[in-house]
């Protein structure tokens, strides 16, 4: 039931430089991708440059984008983020569509490590009415009150107890004294 | 075998290497670091290409790569040509005169919005706010964030904080020639005064004196002289006191301040009522930015030179309703 056996780093939700708050900044500043020429790990990887490659450039203009054939290298992908971290991704055996998935993966993350996010929402003004504190809405008349005070010792919604209530039924029901009233 | 099977002699030589590598660190004084420009994979005209559509600007080609080169790396390629022999009339142009241009309008554009977001605030903390924007650390954080590190070219390396925003005041009067003074505006409106969101406006400016200047607002607007009440006491003979003091004028409440004394909490009441006067309180409107400052450019744009009441005259009648 606890997260503390994950070694995986836990937080709130963050954003470098309030991104999205003015404009939206893509995260991603380049991406190698290093392959093979011959070998057929990086065949998907081939079949991606051949293809896809240069639509994924047209649509993120702001990344750039670096290919490095290395021979008998299994290919490779490392993503480098505006705020310096870096994220190396092996392609060995990708399928084209692979590729092509987990580097829009890379596109729309923030540099931010992988953590596990404690809430899902962050605000930086919990709060606009103030938070409570025993003085909120108590009345004024306690400061100058003695206690035991005659309605503030007592709760607030208390209404009557059964012995009150039958002194009440009583006193309506009682006879009249003859001798009080007047005579008429 | 398994697969993650290594022969005998590998831990010991990593061991060894490692050893060997965190002497030689200690002895240079930290890891090695490169510059990204040495790597085999590197275009710097793809890279400013870049920068300029990550921003979504546009930039003339001359005024970017004259905002990103400094005096220091111009020097030093002169004496590296002319140490080797060759002639040294190189036509680099470097960013002294647009940095200075881009403070002064990165100033006034932050001063506009201000003064247009927070009408009914006094000048010094139109001008604690302006300066916690526009302070080294500040403008450092954001240069970098953008990917200015590795685009600048400067003879330190790690660059250095000034380097750093110098460059960043250069790319802002690049973009002003390049695309308008309104586009530079939205991009500092963007990128800088963002940098405010989170932050308590109070921190950066206390008024001293809360109580006397509270008198002699409500002076000068011709209301009655504050009074203090003690409202809420708790504790009052241990460490943990309270005390909860209203400020009343004429039997209208302003404000109330809570504090461990009955000095503190009189002092804090003040500031309170300040605030609610200044519209800074913690219950304050959101900070509007991005689209929601399409409406009031105008008005941003005609406030860049007319600063807000000093604290001395600070008067209500005499200030702006709230603009947005």
């Amino acid at each position: 039931m606890s997260n503390s056996h994950l070694f995986l780093p836990s937080g709130f939700l963050r954003t470098p430089l309030q991104n999205g708050l003015g404009r939206y900044i893509p995260q991603l500043q380049r991406i190698t991708l290093k392959f093979c020429k011959n070998h057929g790990g990086s065949r998907g990887v081939r079949d991606f440059i051949e293809s896809d490659l240069m639509e994924f450039a047209k649509t993120n203009p702001g990344t750039v984008v670096y290919l490095k054939p290395r021979r008998h290298r299994s290919p490779c992908m490392v993503a480098e983020y505006l705020n310096g971290e870096r994220e190396y991704l092996s392609c060995h055996e990708f399928s084209r569509d692979e590729v092509h998935k987990w580097l829009s993966y890379m596109c729309t993350r923030s540099g931010i490590p992988v953590m596990r996010f404690r809430k899902y929402q962050h605000t930086d003004y919990p709060t606009v009415q103030g938070v409570w504190n025993p003085f909120t809405h108590q009345a004024p008349e306690i400061n100058v009150a003695e206690f035991p005070h005659g309605v503030l010792s007592k709760p607030i919604d208390h209404g009557q107890t059964a012995t009150e209530q039958l002194i009440e039924i009583f006193k309506k029901t009682q006879i009249e004294d003859p001798v009080n009233k007047p005579s008429n | 075998m398994k697969r993650n099977f290594k022969a005998h002699w590998v831990a010991p030589t990593l061991r060894e290497f490692k050893r060997r590598k965190v002497i030689e660190e200690d002895r240079s004084g930290g890891p090695k670091i490169f510059h990204r420009s040495t790597f085999l994979e590197w275009n710097y005209d793809a890279e400013i290409f870049a920068f300029s559509n990550r921003l979504g600007e546009k930039f003339d080609d001359s005024s970017l790569r004259a905002a990103l080169t400094h005096k220091s790396y111009i020097e030093r390629e002169k004496a590296r040509l002319s140490d080797i022999g060759l002639d040294s009339n190189l036509h680099f142009q470097d960013n002294e005169a647009l940095s200075q241009k881009g403070g002064e309008m990165m100033s006034k554009f932050i001063n506009g919005y201000l003064r247009a977001v927070f009408t009914q605030v006094p000048e010094e903390l139109i001008s604690a706010m302006h300066d916690f924007l526009t302070s080294n650390s500040t403008l450092e954080t954001v240069a970098k964030h953008i990917g200015l590190g590795d685009l600048m070219l400067c003879a330190d390396f790690p660059c250095k904080t000034e380097t750093y925003v110098k460059s960043f005041k250069a790319i802002i009067a690049a973009l002003a020639e390049s695309s308008g003074e309104e586009r530079a505006r939205i991009f500092v409106q963007d990128l800088v005064v963002t940098q405010l969101y989170g932050q308590d406006v109070n921190e950066l400016w206390n008024p001293v004196d809360p109580v006397g200047n509270l008198a002699a607002i409500l002076k000068r607007e011709g209301k009655a002289e504050p009074e203090f009440r003690l409202i809420r006491q708790a504790g009052s003979n241990s460490i943990l006191a309270v005390y909860y003091v209203g400020v009343y004028s004429d039997k209208h409440f302003i404000s109330e301040g809570a504090g461990e004394s009955l000095e503190i909490a009189k002092e804090m009441a003040a500031r309170e009522a300040l605030k609610k006067f200044f519209h800074t309180e913690d219950s304050m409107r959101a900070l509007p930015f991005g689209r929601q400052l399409k409406n009031i450019q105008s008005k941003i744009e005609q406030l860049e030179n007319q600063p807000n009441l000093p604290f001395s005259e600070w008067i209500s009648e005499k200030v702006m309703s709230a603009v947005h």
